[in-house]
């Protein structure tokens, strides 16, 4: 009787959400996986093997577990001179703000962490902290390099937010509702990136912004500024750093799928009947795709400069959502969408 | 504030102290995952690049002191050391003015077989240079593919040479080894790939408008100002002067070839990249001329071959790898001078030996091109943005061990 | 370009003007003509400098500094010309010649840090391939002796 309630207790949603799925687990398993696919497509463009030896014969796909488990064990150095409290709470802060979104997104109709009526800005003003926590990093280590990408990335987050906001609202309000359920609901025929193609385009590029993926990856500029504001960080807090942009990308690519690419049709008919995260087996093989793009970018582009990135955000990316803002409006008015 | 080069060049205005409240100092220094063996101080106003000083002698290696301790064919290994990655034209500099020096002429087989590596060295260094440019703004495709294709140009030197890139292969009297049989058919097949990868380089890196837009207009360098400054190599012909130390014809059989030197009139950092891919076309053409016109004969001056025992001579014919005369140890050119210029893949080099009848060398000067275009760094980013340094470093393809020595 | 129009253009001023067979022209001019030397021959088109050397004779007692002119010009493009100085080896002062050559800064530093030529009037003259708390007499004079380690053999830790 005390097995049946613990397994009752744990599939319901407001402990499977943001535990298991959508939630930690499946970041992890996606952040392990999909930093390794990242190494294989660029191998595989750049005319090499990539990761290949922590495991042969399935071509080194558990490399990001051995990273893990090195970083666990890494010495963790604070410099002298950081503002200590700071400087070891950062990293935390950021990875728990990038994976707080989570418990906002429904997987399936009705199974959300918190299921509110105003999940898709709630989500999106949660992932809007987390500049705040890297340029706290970027301060507190005490550098001058740090402190030069904390502004660098202080620059990029206010580029971004506006067009990434701008493009969400068009399609809540191409579909009336700021609740990302009833979003996917009446995707049910159409995906919505056929209605509003230039909102998509808008927030793609918005979300490779913010997660800091090529061609802007600005703020962490290797070449120049050795690792911006991750410069100081080594160990178990260098793994969560690195993490945290992943983690946020996962969560902007969820909320893409949601409001895009219809969400969890059409499997979730069939399997849904079983136990509702199944149906959501779309929704997340959707979501690894879009992921497995973004990160293909990388084999393609360099970096942007600075003045570059913030003419992008200003002067095309906002324009560009304020007409598929317009966009939504004028479906609704001819009717397209009811 | 555009890029640097507006024309006017001052050295008062150049070191001359900058102060300001703003102003603060970045030291990109050896310790950076992308400053190379040298150190930049560079003082930034916010995004904008007031002063850089270049900070070199990181890799200084006091060749010319230590070739005064060495008998002189001692010495064509080390100064190969200089720039590794173009050894043929470095010590074909050296080797050079001790044949002025010697009074020797090597013959026209040896003269195209240096030729050969000469170009061949010139497109692996161009590719080189190419990778570095490319990573310089974190585009890794880049970098991996240059320096995979690389791989292949100095797995043909290997054929020829017998090593990898310390090739040591021009020597006082002609060069080491003879061409192998099947070469030719070999270096068909690597030309035409390499003329297929060109245009992948084109597709991905220099009509990719995010690199066009890092490097359009970054760094202008116009004519009087690169003439005034001694600026050599891909850089000068870059903004428009037509200057190549293979045109004065005293060297390698470029007198007998049929080649022209390509030049652009921009002078900025994309001008400087593309002239590389153009130079790589040349040279690929420059060694099929070659090729076809070898000349056959003997791959060392008779003086030194008449002084090889009978043997030894049957088998250097027999195999055409050269064995050194009994007089290479102790070679006593006349007292005298000798200056020697010769085009490396990033420029002239300048050799200056001096003798005074004694087996080691009196004095051996040296100028590379690296050191030469040292100045474009510390002009060139003036003005630009922070990231632009980089770009600007990627373009002029400054080689910190070939400066240095 | 022959060697008659560069000694009809420094008439008077040089001391020596030979064409060496190591195929540059050479011109031997005084310390104090030196600027105006160069001068003349940058108005004649000869307008950077690939190598400013230093060579120490002790046996003579001087030091020789020379800059090689050169152009990028189609017709005077072989053409080398050394402008060569003799400065007594316990003092040696060149005026510098950064104003009329400024492709000659850098190789000028390094020839002071090298061989201890003075430049007068190089605004910076600091250490440029030595390290910078270098203290010792310059490397490439003959008296400096570099100490060379013996090899060991076998045995050893």
């Amino acid at each position: 009787m005390w097995l049946e309630l613990i397994i009752r207790l744990l599939l319901s949603p407001y402990i499977f959400a943001p535990l298991i799925y959508p939630g930690l687990v499946t970041a992890l398993a996606i952040l392990l996986t999909l930093i390794w696919l990242e190494r294989k497509f660029a191998a595989k463009v750049q005319l090499r093997y990539g990761p290949l030896y922590v495991a042969k014969q399935i071509g080194g796909a558990p490399q990001l577990l051995a990273d893990a488990i090195r970083f666990m064990f890494q010495e963790v150095i604070v410099p002298r001179n950081a503002d200590k409290v700071p400087f070891l709470l950062a990293p935390v802060l950021a990875m728990s703000l990038g994976i707080l979104p989570i418990v906002f997104i429904p997987v399936a109709p009705g199974f959300a962490g918190i299921l509110i009526n105003f999940s898709l800005p709630a989500a999106l003003a949660l992932s809007a902290l987390m500049p705040i926590t890297i340029i706290l990093m970027a301060w507190s280590a005490n550098n001058k390099f740090t402190i030069h990408g904390g502004v660098r990335e202080a620059f990029i987050t206010i580029a971004y937010e506006i067009a990434l906001f701008v493009s969400a609202l068009s399609m809540s309000m191409l579909y009336s509702s700021l609740s990302l359920q009833d979003i996917v609901e009446k995707q049910a025929l159409v995906p919505g990136i056929l209605l509003n193609p230039l909102a998509a385009l808008t927030f793609f590029v918005a979300m490779l912004m913010s997660a800091g993926k090529l061609p802007f990856d600005i703020a962490e500029g290797e070449q120049e500024i050795v690792a911006g504001p991750y410069t100081e960080y080594t160990g178990i807090l260098y793994g969560l750093v690195m993490g945290a942009g992943y983690v946020q990308l996962y969560v902007s690519s969820l909320i893409f799928t949601e409001l895009f690419l219809g969400g969890w049709h059409p499997l979730f008919e069939a399997l849904g009947e079983l136990y509702p995260p199944l149906g959501g087996i779309a929704l997340f093989l959707k979501t690894y795709l879009v992921l497995a793009f973004a990160v293909f970018l990388r084999c393609v582009y360099g970096r942007y400069r600075i003045d570059h990135a913030l003419r992008i955000g200003w002067r095309r990316l906002i324009p560009l959502s304020i007409l598929a803002l317009l966009l939504s409006l004028g479906l609704r008015f001819v009717g397209v969408v009811v | 504030m555009a890029g640097g080069g507006n024309g006017f060049f001052s050295w008062k205005e150049l070191t001359s102290p900058v102060s300001g409240e703003k102003v603060y100092e970045l030291f990109i220094g050896p310790q950076h995952p992308a400053s190379g063996h040298m150190r930049f101080i560079v003082r930034l106003d916010g995004d904008i690049i007031v002063d850089v000083e270049p900070d070199i002698g990181y890799v200084h290696r006091t060749m010319e002191k230590l070739s005064e301790g060495r008998e002189y064919i001692k010495n064509i290994p080390l100064f190969e050391r200089a720039t590794i990655i173009d050894s043929n034209n470095i010590t074909l500099g050296y080797v050079k003015a001790l044949e002025k020096l010697l009074g020797v002429e090597p013959p026209p087989r040896a003269k195209y077989l240096r030729t050969i590596l000469s170009e061949m060295n010139r497109i692996q260094s161009h590719l080189y240079g190419m990778g570095i440019a490319g990573i310089m703004l974190n585009h890794s495709t880049m970098f991996m593919w240059c320096f995979g294709d690389r791989e292949i140009w100095i797995q043909l030197a290997e054929e020829l040479t017998g090593a990898r890139l310390t090739h040591s292969y021009s020597i006082p009297g002609g060069v080491r080894r003879d061409l192998p049989a099947d070469f030719k058919e070999r270096f068909e097949k690597a030309a035409r790939y390499m003329e297929r990868r060109l245009k992948d380089y084109d597709k991905i890196f220099f009509s990719n408008p995010m690199i066009r837009s890092r490097y359009e207009g970054v760094g202008v360098l116009d004519k009087d100002t690169a003439k005034r400054l001694g600026v050599v190599g891909p850089n000068l012909r870059a903004s428009g002067v037509r200057y190549d130390a293979r045109l004065l014809g005293d060297y390698g059989a470029y007198d007998e070839l049929d080649f022209e030197v390509p030049t652009r009139e921009e002078g900025d950092s994309l001008a400087r990249l593309l002239q590389r891919v153009e130079e790589i076309k040349v040279s690929l053409s420059v060694i099929r001329q070659a090729l076809e016109k070898l000349p056959e004969g003997p791959i060392l001056a008779d003086e030194y071959f008449k002084k090889l025992p009978p043997k030894l001579r049957e088998k250097v014919l027999k195999t055409g790898r050269v064995k050194f005369p009994a007089i290479f140890a102790t070679l006593r050119p006349p007292p005298g001078e000798a200056i020697a210029r010769v085009e490396m893949a990033r420029g002239e080099v300048f050799f200056h030996v001096v003798s005074d009848g004694s087996p080691k060398p009196y004095r051996v000067r040296v100028i590379t091109p690296s050191f030469r275009n040292l100045v474009l760094l510390r002009y060139l980013p003036r003005g630009c943005r922070f990231m632009d340094l980089l770009a600007i470093y990627g373009s002029v393809d400054y080689f910190p061990p070939e400066a240095d020595r | 370009m022959s060697l008659n129009d560069i000694k009809a253009k420094l008439e008077g001023l040089a001391e020596n003007i030979t064409e060496s067979h190591a195929g540059f022209i050479l011109v031997e001019v005084s310390p104090e003509c030196l600027k105006e030397a160069a001068n003349i021959l940058v108005s004649t088109g000869f307008d950077h400098v690939s190598c400013v050397e230093g060579i120490d004779k002790p046996g003579d007692g001087v030091i020789e500094v020379t800059y090689y002119a050169e152009s990028y010009d189609e017709d005077k493009r072989g053409v080398i010309i050394g402008l060569r100085v003799k400065v007594p080896r316990d003092n040696p002062t060149v005026p510098s010649l950064i104003d009329v050559w400024p492709s000659a800064f850098y190789p000028e530093r390094e020839t002071w840090d090298l061989v201890g030529v003075r430049f007068e009037g190089h605004p910076e003259l600091k250490r440029l391939l030595m390290p910078p708390d270098w203290e010792g007499p310059p490397p490439l004079r003959k008296d400096f002796k570099v100490k060379e380690e013996g090899i060991v053999v076998g045995g050893g830790r």
